[in-house]
């Protein structure tokens, strides 16, 4: 048996993506040619630079693993029409927790005290996005303009922190001390920065399938998604569905969180994870709420950062042009015009 | 408030409730016309970035105000075109104009001033600052109301025609009967689109304005300088029950925070951080607040 | 019109197959059908809301283009679609003049003029309506008359009306053909979309007949008879009647005590002191006319609403304000009215729309069981004949398949006391019979079953006992018994009698406790 929806589905959905991607592809190579004085070798850096040494590859695939939990944060909030725009401030605060308990715990076994400094920053992402979440159940606050608002608040007072307190004196960086080295997760791609942490990610997207597709409460979940009222008339607690996928999503932001300092920076810095939530809610549209498929999705936005990286590094232009290609997708990825298009393709073709 | 320093907060609180009330009210157009409008955010950061621009290279206040509109209003017919005739959902839509604007903006200003910080212009006219005849004489209010620049004035103006051509023309009557049920309104033979369409544009167009507010009054372009003010705009809607007069007292309130913040940034030794969060701090109990009251009012 | 075609490619159905049709100047026109014959579509094509794939229209001889409801205003041509377009909170002034305004230095909306003008109107066709009346406050006849004043206003000379009478009372369908009829006397032309015989004798001169997306029939009304155009609609004799055994009642199972339900903002309560009783093999049908009742009662019913006051019980054990999670627990069965958003969700696949009240049956440490889903599935799928695949989304069957699944889901465990919301509304006629078919079954099971309905004939034809609402209130609780008339429940449906006291002595002797 297979709940949800049907292959046909899939496969339409499938196209309409590559539709949208080949677009924004399009739009880079416009780009470029507009604002690069040496088209030819940025076209070349941003596309093909990535996968050019063991180094750029190995980094590109660092930064899909924040991008996975971020995505699924994203990707089942939105299954269950939840909407969790605080993801910055999420992660942001998450990565600071991680931190402070790890410098709290300057001599304590690594596993132990790398398992309790993620609980830490689970716990923290759950709490601030299930605070709209409860908000929204209570008095039917919109949690789309509460959580983003949170955040931005958030983000100031993590910058305090950061700047102010926790300040690392001996360092011109504005960031908090180095945590212990017993912490740091273990590398697998040297000399690029990749962890352990992707297989993680990955683990937790499998799971995440599995959640939402084969159990009781991803079924309820759904189902309030796609329609509240007849969830409600068919018994189901939609109140409860609420607040859940909040404080899913949240724990999952956390978790990004905690691993970009366990497993890549190993200290808070000022405004390091910028870009990561919204990034998610990309990741999210492109896989269309699908768990499994937020990992290529995270792996393709991994790439966009990181031929924008490269193009910036050894030609003339600036990342930010990695910005507006997001900007197109997010701008055709729901056009239900390009999904009319396909099935009409599909019967002229099936006829 | 007696302090002598309440006459400057006020005047400054008028002065910042600029940028929200234009935002506002034209995001008042898009939220009649049923659509939740997300983008103010980014259409404000256009008009902010393309008015100062052309006011630099034209060197004429006037021309460099439109043309920055004009590119505001651009964008929104972009973002409304992609949203309304390709049918795309328009909460994506908005966050993808509100991801394009500093994009476009960073990537426009390294390409021509190589720099992706604050851009500051030397030759930006003054913004003409007006007295107000009538109230000349009466001195507390002339001191907190007169001597604005003209967006300040024209920000009020812009309420009022606001409110007359939402319930006093055929215009109005048909963008609140579209937010109402675009279903019967196909039936009448009126396109809801178009009428959406233009709820856009007008939304691109008061954004463009108090955009351009922002970054006409410092002369400078600074990144990310809008910094949440259309989304903080989103909530004075929505505080100000859908109501022109509603939205003016909702944008006082966040404006009148915004300018006590400041105020108390330059005397104590609260962290500058902390001040910067409480206008969302604010905005969001506020938002809190009012759902609260509603949920207990509908109850009973 | 001529050899008009039109096929939905999204549904893959040819509702309208080369139709002509031919009205004449300054007639009434019936255009008859089943639901799902063509007859609306070809009615919005005329009226610019569907284009045609071919054919053409002409209009007084000449041929002509009609994109949009603003071309057919135009040439004078207006329509009153099934589902009212209203405004509910416009007055009636405005919903009127929305799209053509009157305007007072060319920008500013004159509303003293829309409301002269407005008031004009109603004053000449003598419409009794209060033009500065917020919409969402008046009946549904009512509606149906500001549908009309639009058309009017437009200068309509050709009006098309789409079922007109389906939500109408006896009393406010004549009123609406009194005003039909003089508007053919001011020289209007009028086509009625209408699948009921009776009023097309009533009213029309000449009748179309549509089947399957066919023209089948062009008559004189005078020429022929309710039976032959019966035959011609659906090709065989049928009347409503449904086979009803006799049985005794047994134990009461569900009872409503004096149920009373308000809302905030309004004086007059939704529900006011309902009792109604339920016993095994007994059916109970409530009629009204929408906006009386029906709606909330349904919702109190089922638990999806809580009652201000009044009392709820189900075999003697009270179920008062209990969460719809708990009332499912009880094994209670409800087929919704609205089956599209409440009873399905349509962009989910069968299966899961299938499993929503059930699924803890299928569930072990929180886990679903495939398999046993898909077996459970696939069974239901044959026993109830269902046309689509258990992984489609339910959205794309036909509306009959999707009651079906409904049905399947509600009756797929024992319950004793089943609320049928609508059941048959907007199902063709092989569907309503497999319903009917269906309650009467569960009935001889023993099951009590709630039946609310504004379908009159159905109400008539299935039920035991028979209660009316009028403005939230019973005003006629009585056995079925061939005394009734439709005309006596159409009365009592439209609040013109109110004198129950005779039929309380009826309800007292059957032991309700009110």
């Amino acid at each position: 048996m297979k709940l949800g929806a049907g292959r046909s589905e899939f496969f339409i959905n499938f196209i309409a993506i590559l539709i949208t991607l080949s677009i924004a592809f399009v739009a880079v190579i416009v780009l470029i040619f507009l604002l690069s004085s040496q088209p030819i070798d940025t076209i070349y850096y941003f596309f093909i630079g990535p996968f050019t040494n063991r180094y750029y590859l190995g980094n590109m695939l660092n930064t899909s693993i924040p991008l996975i939990f971020t995505g699924l944060g994203i990707a089942i909030a939105f299954k269950s029409s939840v909407f969790n725009l605080g993801g910055e401030g999420q992660v942001y605060a998450a990565a600071l927790v991680t931190t402070v308990i790890c410098l709290a715990l300057p001599t304590a076994n690594g596993y132990f005290g790398g398992t309790l400094a993620l609980a830490g920053a689970a716990l923290t992402g759950s709490f601030l996005a299930g605070l709209s979440g409860y908000f929204r159940m209570k008095w039917g606050t919109d949690e789309l303009i509460s959580s983003y608002l949170l955040s931005a608040s958030i983000i100031m007072v993590v910058n305090y922190f950061i700047t102010g307190p926790l300040n690392d004196p001996t360092n011109n960086l504005l960031a908090t001390k180095l945590i212990g080295s017993q912490y740091f997760l273990l590398k697998i791609m040297p000399p690029s920065k990749l962890d352990i942490g992707i297989f993680i990610a990955i683990a937790t997207a499998v799971v995440a399938f599995f959640f939402m597709y084969h159990t009781h409460a991803g079924y309820e979940m759904r189902m309030c998604g796609l329609n509240r009222e007849f969830s409600r008339y068919g018994g189901i607690d939609t109140a409860r569905y609420l607040i859940l996928p909040m404080l899913i999503s949240g724990l999952l932001h956390g978790l990004a969180g905690g691993f970009i300092v366990l497993g890549t920076y190993h200290k808070a810095i000022k405004e390091f994870s910028f870009g990561m939530g919204w990034n998610g809610i990309a990741v999210a549209l492109i896989a269309r709420n699908n768990p499994l498929a937020v990992i290529p999705a995270a792996f393709f936005f991994a790439y966009l950062d990181a031929g924008a990286k490269a193009a910036m590094l050894h030609s003339d232009v600036t990342f930010e042009i990695a910005a507006i290609v997001q900007a197109i997708i997010y701008y055709l990825v729901t056009a239900k015009v390009i999904y009319r298009f396909i099935r009409y393709r599909k019967r002229v073709i099936n006829a | 408030m007696h302090s002598p320093y309440s006459i400057p907060v006020l005047h400054n609180t008028i002065r910042i409730m600029t940028p929200f009330l234009f935002a506002a009210i034209g995001g008042l157009f898009t939220e009649l016309a049923g659509m939740l409008n997300i983008a103010l955010e980014g259409l404000m950061l256009i008009g902010a970035f393309f008015s100062v621009i052309f006011t630099a290279f034209t060197g004429n206040l006037f021309l460099g105000l439109t043309l920055g509109i004009l590119s505001s209003v651009l964008v929104a017919l972009i973002f409304g075109w992609i949203s309304l005739y390709l049918k795309a959902n328009i909460f994506i839509t908005g966050l993808a104009t509100n991801l394009l604007a500093p994009g476009l903006t960073t990537v426009l200003a390294f390409q021509i001033f190589g720099n992706k910080g604050v851009i500051r212009f030397e030759n930006i006219p003054n913004l003409t600052h007006i007295t107000i005849p009538i109230i000349r004489r009466i001195p507390l209010l002339n001191d907190i109301l007169s001597g604005h620049n003209f967006l300040v004035y024209l920000s009020w103006l812009t309420v009022i025609i606001a409110a007359i051509v939402i319930y006093e023309t055929p215009f109005g009557l048909r963008l609140r009967a579209t937010g109402l049920n675009p279903r019967a309104i196909e039936s009448y033979g009126l396109k809801p689109r178009r009428i959406q369409l233009a709820a856009i544009l007008i939304s691109g167009f008061t954004c463009g304005l108090g955009g351009s507010m922002l970054s006409l009054e410092m002369g400078a372009f600074v990144p990310n300088l809008t910094a949440g003010r259309g989304w903080i705009a989103l909530v004075a809607i929505y505080l100000g029950s859908k109501r022109p007069l509603g939205i003016v007292i909702a944008s006082f309130v966040f404006a009148l925070t915004e300018s006590i913040s400041n105020y108390v940034q330059g005397i104590t030794s609260v962290p500058a951080d902390f001040i910067l969060a409480t206008p969302y701090m604010v905005t969001l109990l506020a938002m809190i607040g009012w759902s609260v009251w509603q949920y207990y009012r509908a109850k009973e | 019109m001529r050899e008009i075609t039109k096929y939905y490619v999204e549904s893959g159905v040819l509702a309208n197959d080369r139709v002509s049709l031919e009205v004449k100047d300054n007639e009434i026109h019936a255009l008859i059908g089943e639901n799902g014959a063509g007859k609306s579509t070809l009615m919005k094509i005329l009226y610019g809301l569907e284009r045609a794939d071919s054919g053409k229209i002409l209009f007084r001889g000449k041929q002509v283009s009609i994109t949009s409801p603003r071309d057919a205003n135009a040439l004078g041509i207006g329509m009153v679609q099934q589902h009212f377009r209203l405004i509910p909170q416009y007055t009636v002034t405005e919903n009127v003049i929305l799209g053509i305004e009157p305007t007072k230095r060319r920008i500013l909306l004159d509303k003293g003029r829309a409301r002269r003008e407005v008031s004009a109107i109603a004053k000449k066709f003598s419409l009794n309506i209060d033009c500065s009346a917020p919409v969402g406050d008046l009946s549904v006849g009512q509606m149906q008359i500001v549908e009309i004043m639009k058309l009017l206003y437009r200068k309509a000379s050709f009006l098309i009306l789409d079922e007109p009478t389906s939500v109408l009372t006896r009393q406010e369908i004549d009123n609406l053909f009194g005003i039909l009829k003089s508007f053919k006397k001011q020289g209007k032309t009028i086509v009625l979309i209408t699948h009921k015989l009776d009023e097309v004798s009533e009213i029309s001169e000449r009748v179309t007949v549509l089947r399957h997306g066919k023209r089948v029939a062009v008559r004189d009304t005078s020429d022929t008879n309710p039976s032959e155009l019966s035959r011609l609609m659906i090709g065989r004799e049928v009347a409503l009647h449904v086979e009803r055994p006799e049985l005794a009642r047994g134990k009461p199972v569900y009872r409503l005590e004096s149920i009373t339900l308000r809302e905030k903002g309004r004086n007059v309560p939704l529900l006011d002191r309902v009792t109604i009783e339920v016993h095994q093999h007994e059916i109970v049908g409530v009629a009204g006319v929408s906006g009386n009742g029906l709606s909330e009662l349904e919702d109190v019913a089922s638990g999806l609403r809580k009652v201000t006051e009044g009392h709820i019980f189900h075999n003697e054990e009270e179920i008062t304000n209990l969460t719809s999670i708990e009332l499912r627990e009880m094994g209670l069965a409800y087929v919704p009215a609205d089956r599209l958003f409440r009873g399905s969700s349509l962009q989910s696949s069968v299966t899961e729309n299938m499993i929503i009240c059930n699924h803890h049956y299928f569930i072990k440490r929180g886990i679903l069981n495939g398999k046993k889903i898909s077996q459970f599935v696939r069974e239901l799928t044959e026993k109830y004949s269902i046309m689509g695949e258990p992984d489609v989304p339910i959205g794309t069957l036909s509306g009959g398949n999707i009651q079906k699944v409904i049905l399947a889901r509600e009756l797929s465990s024992d319950t004793d006391f089943i609320i049928f919301a609508e059941p048959t509304w907007g199902l063709d006629v092989s569907s309503s019979e497999f319903v009917y078919r269906k309650i009467i079954e569960l009935r001889s099971e023993g099951a009590g079953i709630l039946l609310i309905s504004s379908n009159l004939d159905e109400v008539m034809a299935l039920s035991d006992t028979i209660v009316v609402m009028y403005k939230g209130r019973v005003v006629m609780y009585s056995e079925n018994k061939p005394s009734l008339t439709k005309e006596l429940i159409g009365e009592y449906m439209l609040g013109l009698r109110d004198d129950f006291r005779e039929v309380q002595s009826v309800k007292d002797s059957r032991g309700v406790q009110s």
